[in-house]
């Protein structure tokens, strides 16, 4: 067992500084550094570390592109490797789809792909585009299946992009995503706030396209839906086509809890909010917590709700 | 100082009290091992959607809790505490269920509920005296080495710098908590004087100024430092002016405080292993009185509206491996937490100290706790009977963490008693040992008879 003794001397020597200075040191330190501000806020979205690292390797390598220009991406073909790692690669396309480079799958380059369709069907081309001009998804996620360089299975997979505007006018977008991406809250408030706008936009007729599986509404197990204030579906988060005559404020969690009346309550005093709830899992002793993002709207001269549910970051 | 203690070359022994100064440095060592648990009472008001005001007064609540229980735990007092230097903090394993309760009925049912749990823990206190023959001295080195297996999870995940499940692991931050717990374990070993008393808070800061230096996030952090005033009383808002009862909560409530008192009696035996190694058998009137304070702490927290408190197993590994045992310090850092608990400026800047270094801490603290429990458990002359009571205990005991899926589809009595390592293996290793030792028991019944 070690030994910890102390030196009697050397303990009257020092006591006076033990933890004082060191922690005055900290103290003072946070004074300098409380006027800086953070390199990117935008990061504060994301709760997830692969994620953050993911926008800002898409965000440099954009900014590097807008420095750059055209030569960048003669660039980045020469370094290839550097724009490749085991969880995410880059990739450069022009605005009519074209692919201008591709670190994970140089065979793809010259190549046309905006009508290129995942195992569901989503143009995920077109997706990325409609997601660039989206102000309410400012890192232009889009949800899609692809596959691993080298692999043959469909992967889930979350991508985010910038455009950059090139010398001469034109128009180029970076992205590069996640395989098996982190569920993020963000991604569920991007889907409901987009269903909101197409709410306000088209009214009924947007019902549909919220009920699509193939739209930004539906991705992975998110799925927005819409119900009135006395808790009837307008959209169900469990069947597509057919009205399950569910009542979903009075539907109930693991722990016995009403978390759609509790949303209600809290829509009250303001326009969105988030409510925690207790899901059922079957590798877990405990039920686990997941969240609803939920948004009040007007449809038709009545008040409606639309809202997804997420899963939440759980302690490692 | 007593003779015994000078005769193992210790610096202070139960009974000491060191200097003021050294007295205070010594004390922020453990108050700064302490904070781990702080991150608890944040994390619960984020999951009950309560904004920063409730978030403030929670962890006041929580940590004035904590602190009047390190108090009772180490003073020494007559009818109540353990009299070891053994501080209490924020329970993880009442985090899960005080959540269940709060959702249910808001925190005057946690509070309520919380009030419950420690009742149960003081009921349980008596009993203890009753265990001296169903817990023989390997058994104590088992639950003891048990209580530095339980916080492996937690410690290799902080020394990670994980935040959440699944993230990525940066280099850095193995880097970070490699380098901090090198300069624990390397003052501790090769360090002379101030150097060896301190190696916690000295891995720490170096550990810290490293962080600082190689990670923009961790420096990023101390501008929430400046915004937070340096002193608060905490705001006493709609949620903690009542109390209230669930009967349907009961069971539960009275489960995790049965398993929080097994904690605590592991955490117990092995301050007292810690404390006074010339023992030839456990003294179970302190371990009495400690789970006594634990259950008196726990119905504190209830009242002030805090999260459950428990002691705390890390801060009692670093009592053994530091060898500074003086129950004063607990006094102490149960005082300077009081302090903290009105300064949000200062516990902001704590809270700030990266995981990884926090992991270093509590490795450093888990190896002493592992160590002292083997020891204790091979101290004696071994049977093979020992062989399968300690053998089927730690298998099915350490499968409530290596296969927890397997536990969450297992009939209702089988989730009741496997839950964790700690009180799972206690409870079997007692069972085993009663079971495998029958023959000997109905021996000496007849032979008495």
């Amino acid at each position: 067992m070690p030994d910890c003794s102390v030196d009697a001397k050397a303990v009257g020597r020092g006591k006076r500084h033990g933890v004082g200075i060191p922690m005055l040191c900290l103290l003072l330190l946070s004074g300098c550094v409380a006027g800086q501000k953070a390199p990117d806020p935008e990061l504060d979205r994301y709760q997830y570390r692969d994620t953050k690292e993911l926008v800002r390797f898409v965000h440099d390598a954009a900014q590097r592109l807008r420095e750059e220009g055209l030569e960048g991406i003669e660039e980045l073909r020469r370094n290839r490797e550097r724009y490749r790692t085991p969880d995410y690669y880059l990739y450069v396309y022009g605005m009519d789809g074209t692919n201008l480079f591709h670190a994970g799958m140089p065979e793809l380059e010259g190549r046309n792909l905006l009508d290129a369709t995942d195992k569901d069907g989503r143009k995920v081309t077109r997706l990325i585009l409609d997601a660039l001009r989206n102000q309410r998804n400012p890192h232009a996620w889009v949800h899609y299946t692809w596959w691993e360089p080298g692999k043959f299975y469909p992967v889930p997979k979350s991508s985010c992009h910038f455009s950059v505007e090139m010398p001469g006018d034109s128009t180029i977008f970076v992205g590069a995503g996640l395989d098996f991406p982190h569920e993020e809250k963000e991604f569920a408030r991007i889907a409901v706030d987009d269903a909101v706008a197409l709410i306000g936009k088209d009214g009924a007729q947007a019902l549909a396209r919220i009920a699509d599986p193939l739209s930004g509404c539906n991705f992975r197990d998110v799925s927005v839906f819409v119900f009135r204030a006395d808790g009837s579906m307008l959209v169900s988060p469990v069947l597509n086509g057919v009205d399950p005559r569910m009542n979903i404020v009075e539907c109930v969690d693991e722990a016995g809890q009403r978390p759609f009346a509790k949303a209600l309550d809290q829509l009250r005093e303001k326009d969105r909010c988030w409510q925690v709830f207790m899901a059922r899992s079957r590798y877990r002793r405990q039920p686990v917590k997941k969240g609803i993002y939920l948004r009040k709207t007007m449809l038709d001269g009545l008040e409606v709700y639309v809202g997804a549910v997420t899963a939440l970051p759980e302690p490692p | 100082m007593k003779k015994e203690d000078k005769k193992r070359n210790l610096e202070y022994g139960v009974d000491d009290l060191p200097p003021a100064g050294h007295l205070l440095a010594l004390s922020m060592q453990h108050v700064l091992l302490m904070f781990v648990s702080v991150g608890l009472p944040v994390v619960f008001a984020g999951q009950i959607n309560e904004g920063p005001a409730f978030t403030a007064s929670f962890v006041t609540f929580s940590m004035l809790a904590a602190g009047i229980g390190s108090i009772l735990q180490s003073a020494g007092l007559p009818f109540i505490g353990s009299g070891y230097l053994c501080p209490n903090v924020c329970g993880p394993s009442y985090l899960s269920l005080s959540l269940s309760a709060a959702w249910a009925g808001g925190i005057p049912l946690m509070r309520g509920m919380i009030i419950v749990a420690g009742l149960v823990e003081m009921g349980l206190a008596p009993v203890v005296g009753k265990l001296r023959r169903i817990f023989p001295e390997y058994i104590v080195g088992l639950v003891v080495a048990m209580v530095g297996v339980s916080i492996i999870r937690m410690s290799v995940t902080s020394l990670f710098g994980l935040e959440f499940r699944g993230d990525a692991i940066r280099g850095t931050d193995i880097v970070i908590g490699m380098v901090s717990l090198l300069v624990m374990v390397l003052g501790n070993l090769w360090g002379r004087g101030l150097l060896r008393a301190y190696c916690l808070l000295a891995g720490m800061f170096a550990g810290w100024a490293l962080a600082l230096a190689l990670e923009p996030e961790y420096l990023q952090g101390f501008s929430r430092v400046a915004q937070s005033p340096l002193f608060a009383l905490p705001a006493f808002g709609a949620g903690f002016g009542s109390i209230s009862f669930d009967f349907s909560m009961m069971v539960p409530f009275v489960i995790i405080a049965v398993s929080g008192s097994l904690k605590s009696f592991g955490n117990l035996l092995a301050a007292q292993k810690i404390s006074s190694p010339g023992l030839e058998s456990v003294d179970f009137a302190p371990v009495r009185k400690g789970l006594l304070a634990d259950g008196l702490s726990t119905v504190l927290s209830g009242v002030l509206g805090g999260m459950a408190v428990d002691t705390s197993s890390s801060n009692i590994g670093l009592a053994g491996s530091t060898k500074v045992l003086s129950r004063w310090i607990g006094v102490a850092a149960g005082l300077l937490f009081i302090v903290l608990a009105f300064s949000p400026k200062l516990v902001v800047a704590v809270t700030l100290m990266p995981k990884p270094v926090l992991g270093a801490s509590i490795i450093f603290a888990g190896c002493f706790m592992i160590c002292t429990g083997l020891l204790e458990m091979f101290g004696e002359e071994w049977e093979p009977r020992r062989t399968f009571v300690v053998g089927m205990s730690l298998i099915f005991g350490l499968s409530t963490s290596i296969l927890p899926e397997l536990y969450a589809r297992a009939p209702s009595m089988i989730r009741l008693f496997f839950t964790d390592p700690l009180p799972t293996t206690t409870v079997l290793a007692v069972f085993f040992n009663i079971l495998l030792n029958l023959d000997r028991t109905l021996f000496s019944l007849r032979r008495r008879s």
